[in-house]
């Protein structure tokens, strides 16, 4: 139950595209054929490690459809990490990727680290938006990338935990006040105490982290 | 002064002449309202809104008026004049006092209630809510501590557009979390609006636990001191609750994120702890229905509920909950009875279906050494001793849920019923810790042998019924279980079950011997759980039912029973479900006990049909059509927290509720298994016993050939043989023309009886017709409130309609003005392009221009040749008059102008031609 760092993510993206298969590889490791729809927001947890450090992760996996937005946003502010999912196999939900980004950005914190991930990648025979498409647009916008299939598994573990490195690397760069919760990350028993407590382990950790 | 003045005039104006004043109070409010809308003084806008404060918060009436016209005018106070921390304030104030019931000794039913009727308009206001809660970012104290008064309650009245307006505003719940952080006053506040806010809304209690609600509750109840804090602690359980009440999601994150520990830190007593004040007992019972909302699970709808439910249960044991349960629920004496009846009720919820847990329950033993005992034992003795009624149910509740579904379970039980000597069971003490589980049930099962404590006995009762259910080998071996008479002069041992027959028998006599006036519930539970006894014990057992019929009068009894009208509905439903089992569980050969005996006796004494209506009557009785209702959550109301009265009523409350005849205790005995039970054990003996009707045994066999005279018998014989078949054939013929005479007779009793009966089941009727009634009010206000939703969304529709033509008209006229622009821009293009095309079409201006110019050169020059002539003329005439003078003088003119013709030889030639012609 112990952790260094409890980080927030939430899971955006259009409806169908696989948020929630995402999440149930992630915590447990399975694949469902069919899921129902989300209604309002799902929520699921695993521990990784980072750095030798355990990190709890918090997902709040959000029902894409347009009549739960005014609640999904709910969810932006408090998150330290977003996935940012579309499906490759149809293009409209990859069109739609900048008003989600646009969302985002008007409702969460500025430093709220997201990963684009073009999900369904199995699925390379009906494939409609080209790898190379995805790589430009999160270019352009700042993102991370990665295509990922929830029902191969490929890159999924590999998203959740490059994202968490991303905010961990922020962390060690002192871009968070890790102290104020509202940024989605929240120090555990284990972790770095805060800024007054600059004992030798965990700085130390840090260090080789960032090297 | 003039606000006393005011409402002093009020007080008795309003007591004599009650409301026809009340435009009085309109023409009042309306002219402070006036001041402070359009007052030019600010201290006079403030005394305004004081004065309006102060008259609102006393007197109905006024809230009624400011209500009226109020509003808007402190709502634009509160928006444009955020500056004047003063009248923001004020503002707030009023509003408060315009929303918060005026407490008159009694409020009649038709009477308005402006406070209600204020809040609903309020919640109304579409710019309020956001207003109200960019309002809790102020600095000011009390204007973010009205605010949240405010939208409490807001929330108490108009709880579900409250909900669904601040899901729509951004960051709204976010804000009101932001004032768990605040100081101290302000979050106890917030805490009592989160809890509104949460209930029943599963979204919102999403949103807030994510808003790491769970961090903070668990905090301040550290702070506030676990369950020897104040309400405080009891509202943060309160929320808590609400957070996981059929929220699976949201049990998830309590459990992997939190974790247990917390919430069991508050059940744990501290080992002085021996005082309970009533705010404690409130805390321990608030947290042991957060134990019970996990043990429960998520939503029905959920499809990994039982999942989910798994998981709880296996942390809470993992944390010892059972160990914690056990101490509040079994071995604290001194834990009010409340708390001590919710701690076994966990106990229940925690082992039932769940194999682990059951065993871990039954190796349990309570106590120091050397005085330990099974935990078992400990319920056990709280059933059969406990005072209190509640507190037998809610142990009794252990011991179903115990026996559910596990056999090994009860034959354990079981195999600890061995019947002591006489003297020994009656002489032990009862403390005994030593004393086994079956010593103490027999022990309790035969107690109203000298003192008539039909109760115990009937305890027992329930406890040996549930450890008999369904499992015959238990069955079996209780059957042979004999008691020896109390003295043993009057009789040899008689099993059991006759002993519990008599105590039945004993409890119907009672009650008639005590009189129709009081009491007569008193017992009718007693009958009730010893017919349930009989009623699991002789399903599927033919044994049992041997052993029922081996004394003839139980028959009688049981007959009797079933017809005895002063018996309740439930106990004759219940004999005649016992009769019925005699008759479908009946393998005996004996034909004076066998199937169709007792169906003959049940037609003959009690007639088939109205046989058949006991069941019927039965169905309709309050207790069944109770059982399958499930119960509701009923919370703790925070005001009580300060009397007794609610923790009275965990005792009382369903004692008072029941209007029926059956006892209140029989709601918690017939669970629903029961009751489905019961059900289909009636459906298959009806199918029995007709079957066994229609079919009688025929005592004479016709054969053909036996009717024949045999070769060798002579004719003597012939006829005598065929006398005596006819004669048995003639008895036969008598007994069924008996049997039809009695199905005829039943038929006309049934038929008359059925009018009466009618009469009789008017109450049930009733209490159906109301129930449908109720149901019919309630869909029709769903209907309503569907249609007002409806008219909503068409007028939405509608509105977006309008707003879609005139985008589309706004299109129109864009597109014209674009239209002409690109027209004009056309124009200005051509223009450019026949400039840059150079003189091609600047010539033909040259041109005119030339023309013109040659014209007007021409005119011009036409007038000068005009002037020109005009003066030749003159010179002419000049000449002429010159010419004649000088002729007059004699000179010779020719040669004079010879001279002159030659200097100007053309002139002379042209104007000698001119003068020529």
């Amino acid at each position: 139950m112990s952790y260094a760092y409890l980080f927030k993510y939430i899971i955006i993206g259009d409806t169908g595209v696989g948020k929630s298969c995402l999440l149930l590889q992630f915590t447990d490791k399975r694949f469902q054929p069919v899921h129902d729809l989300t209604i309002g927001v799902e929520f699921g947890a695993r521990m990784i490690t980072i750095d030798n450090k355990p990190i709890k992760l918090q997902i709040w996996d959000t029902a894409g459809q347009e009549s739960f937005r005014s609640i999904t946003r709910s969810y932006y502010r408090g998150a330290a990490g977003a996935l940012l999912v579309y499906d490759i196999t149809r293009r409209e939900t990859f069109n739609h990727l900048a008003s989600w980004l646009e969302d985002a950005r008007q409702h969460a914190n500025a430093n709220m680290t997201i990963m684009l991930i073009g999900n369904k990648c199995d699925l390379a025979h009906r494939r409609a938006v080209s790898t190379e498409e995805g790589e430009q647009f999160a270019k352009e916008h700042g993102l991370i990338f990665m295509e990922a299939s929830a029902k191969t598994a490929q890159n999924v573990e590999e998203a959740f935990i490059k994202t968490a490195g991303t905010i961990y690397k922020k962390i060690q760069d002192g871009v968070f006040d890790v102290s104020n919760e509202s940024y989605g990350i929240k120090v555990g028993y284990g972790g770095i105490p805060g800024p007054s407590g600059g004992r030798d382990g965990p700085s130390a950790a840090g260090g080789s982290c960032c090297s | 002064m003039k606000m006393d003045l005011m409402s002093g005039y009020k007080g008795v104006v309003g007591l004599v002449f009650g409301n026809e004043n009340s435009s009085n109070e309109d023409r009042y409010v309306e002219r402070l309202l006036d001041r402070i809308n359009n007052g030019k003084l600010p201290d006079d806008r403030r005394n305004a809104i004081t004065e309006l404060q102060a008259v609102v918060s006393e007197n109905k009436a006024f809230q009624l008026a400011f209500g009226a016209m109020g509003l808007p005018i402190m709502l634009g106070v509160l928006k444009e004049e955020r500056h004047d921390v003063e009248m923001v304030r004020g503002a707030l104030e009023t509003l408060v006092s315009a929303l918060t019931p005026i407490n008159h000794a009694k409020v009649s039913g038709n009477e308005v209630q402006p406070d209600l009727m204020n809040t609903d308009l309020l919640s109304r206001e579409e710019e309020s809510i956001p207003l109200l809660l960019s309002l809790l970012e102020e600095d000011d104290f009390y204007v973010r501590y009205y605010t949240l008064q405010i939208l409490t309650a807001l929330l108490t009245n108009s709880r579900q557009r409250l909900q669904e307006t601040i899901l729509t505003i951004p960051r709204g719940i976010t804000r009101l979390m932001d004032m768990l952080m605040d100081r101290e006053v302000i979050r106890n506040e917030a805490l009592l609006l989160l809890t509104h806010l949460t209930r029943e809304a599963e979204e919102i209690q999403k949103i807030i636990v994510f808003e790491g609600a769970y961090d903070k509750i668990f905090s301040i109840i550290r702070e506030e001191g676990n369950s020897d804090g104040g309400v405080v602690v009891q509202d943060c359980l309160e929320l808590l609750n609400n957070l996981i009440r059929s929220n699976a999601s949201n049990q998830v994150l309590l459990r992997e994120t939190i974790g247990l520990d917390p919430l069991i830190l508050i059940l744990k007593l501290r080992a002085s702890s021996y005082s309970f004040t009533q705010q404690k007992t409130i805390n321990l019972l608030s947290a042991l229905e957060t134990i019970k909302l996990l043990l429960k699970g998520g939503s029905d709808a959920d499809p990994g509920k039982d999942a989910n439910k798994q998981k709880n249960k296996t942390a809470l044991v993992q944390k010892k909950v059972l160990d914690i349960l056990l101490i509040l629920g079994v071995e604290s004496q001194w834990v009010p009875v409340a708390v001590r009846c919710a701690a076994l009720k966990c106990i229940g919820d925690l082992i039932v279906g769940d194999s682990k847990n059951l065993d871990l329950l039954a190796s349990k033993v309570l106590g120091e050494e050397p005085q330990v005992e099974p935990a078992l034992n400990s319920i056990l003795r709280i059933i059969l001793r406990s005072s209190s009624m509640q507190e037998f149910i809610a142990a009794d509740y252990v011991f179903k849920n115990f026996c559910e579904k596990n056999a090994d379970g009860q034959a354990m039980l079981a195999s600890t019923l061995i019947p002591q000597p006489y003297s020994v069971n009656h002489s032990f003490h009862e403390e005994d810790v030593n004393m086994s589980f079956g010593s103490m049930l027999l022990h309790g099962l035969t107690l109203g042998e000298n003192n008539g404590d039909l109760e115990t006995c009937s305890r027992a009762a329930s406890v040996l019924s549930h450890i008999l259910k369904d499992n015959l080998p238990c069955k079996e071996r209780v059957l042979r279980i004999e008691i020896e008479a109390p003295m043993q002069s009057l009789g040899a041992p008689e099993p059991l079950m006759h002993r519990m027959v008599k105590y039945l028998a004993l409890a119907s006599s009672m009650k008639s011997k005590d009189g129709k006036s009081n009491n007569t519930s008193g017992n009718s539970y007693v009958q009730a759980v010893i017919l349930k006894l009989l009623v699991t014990w002789l399903a599927d057992c033919h044994n049992a039912v041997h052993c029922f019929l081996d004394a003839r009068p139980h028959l009688t009894y049981l007959l009797e029973l079933v017809s005895n009208s002063s018996e309740t509905v439930c106990i004759r439903g219940f004999a005649a479900v016992v009769l019925g089992e005699c008759v479908i569980y009946n393998n005996s050969p004996d034909s004076g006990k066998d199937a169709f005996a007792i169906v003959d006796l049940i037609s003959q004494k009690i007639g088939l049909s109205l046989y058949f209506l006991k069941f019927e009557e039965m169905h309709k009785s309050f207790v069944f059509a109770n059982a399958e209702s499930s119960l509701t959550h009923r919370s703790f109301s925070r005001s009580s927290a300060a009397s007794m009265a609610d923790i009275q009523d965990v005792d009382e409350n369903d004692l008072s509720e029941k209007k029926n005849a059956d006892h209140p205790i029989l709601a918690s005995i017939l669970d629903s298994y029961f009751v489905s039970f019961v059900k289909r054990l009636e459906a298959n003996i009806r199918e029995q016993i007709v079957e066994v009707y229609s079919r009688p045994k025929t005592k004479v066999a016709v054969v053909p050939s036996e009717i024949e005279q045999k070769s060798g018998e002579s004719d003597g014989e012939y006829i005598k043989r065929l006398k005596a078949f006819v004669e048995n054939q003639h008895s036969e013929i008598q007994d069924l023309v008996l049997r039809n005479g009695t199905l005829a007779e039943d038929l006309a009793k049934t038929g008359s009886s059925f009018q009466s009966e009618q009469r009789v089941s008017g109450g049930v009727d009733r209490v159906q017709t109301e129930t449908l009634r109720r149901d019919f009010q309630e869909a029709s206000k769903r209907l309503e409130t569907l249609k007002e939703e409806k008219a909503k969304i068409e007028s939405e529709a509608n509105m977006y309609q309008n707003l879609a033509g005139k985008m589309e008209a706004d299109l129109l006229s864009l597109s014209d003005a674009y239209n002409s622009l690109e027209q004009s821009n056309l124009q200005l293009e051509n223009e450019v392009k026949a400039l840059r095309g150079g003189g091609l079409s600047t010539l033909p201006d040259v041109e005119a221009i030339k023309a013109e110019a040659r014209e007007e050169a021409m005119k011009e020059s036409e007038v000068e040749l005009n002037d020109l002539l005009v003066c030749l003329g003159q010179e002419q005439s000049k000449v002429d008059k010159l010419s004649a003078r000088l002729l007059e003088l004699g000179e010779d003119v020719d040669q004079l102008l010879e001279g002159i013709g030659d200097e100007a030889g053309p002139a002379e030639g042209f104007e000698d031609e001119d003068d020529d012609e």
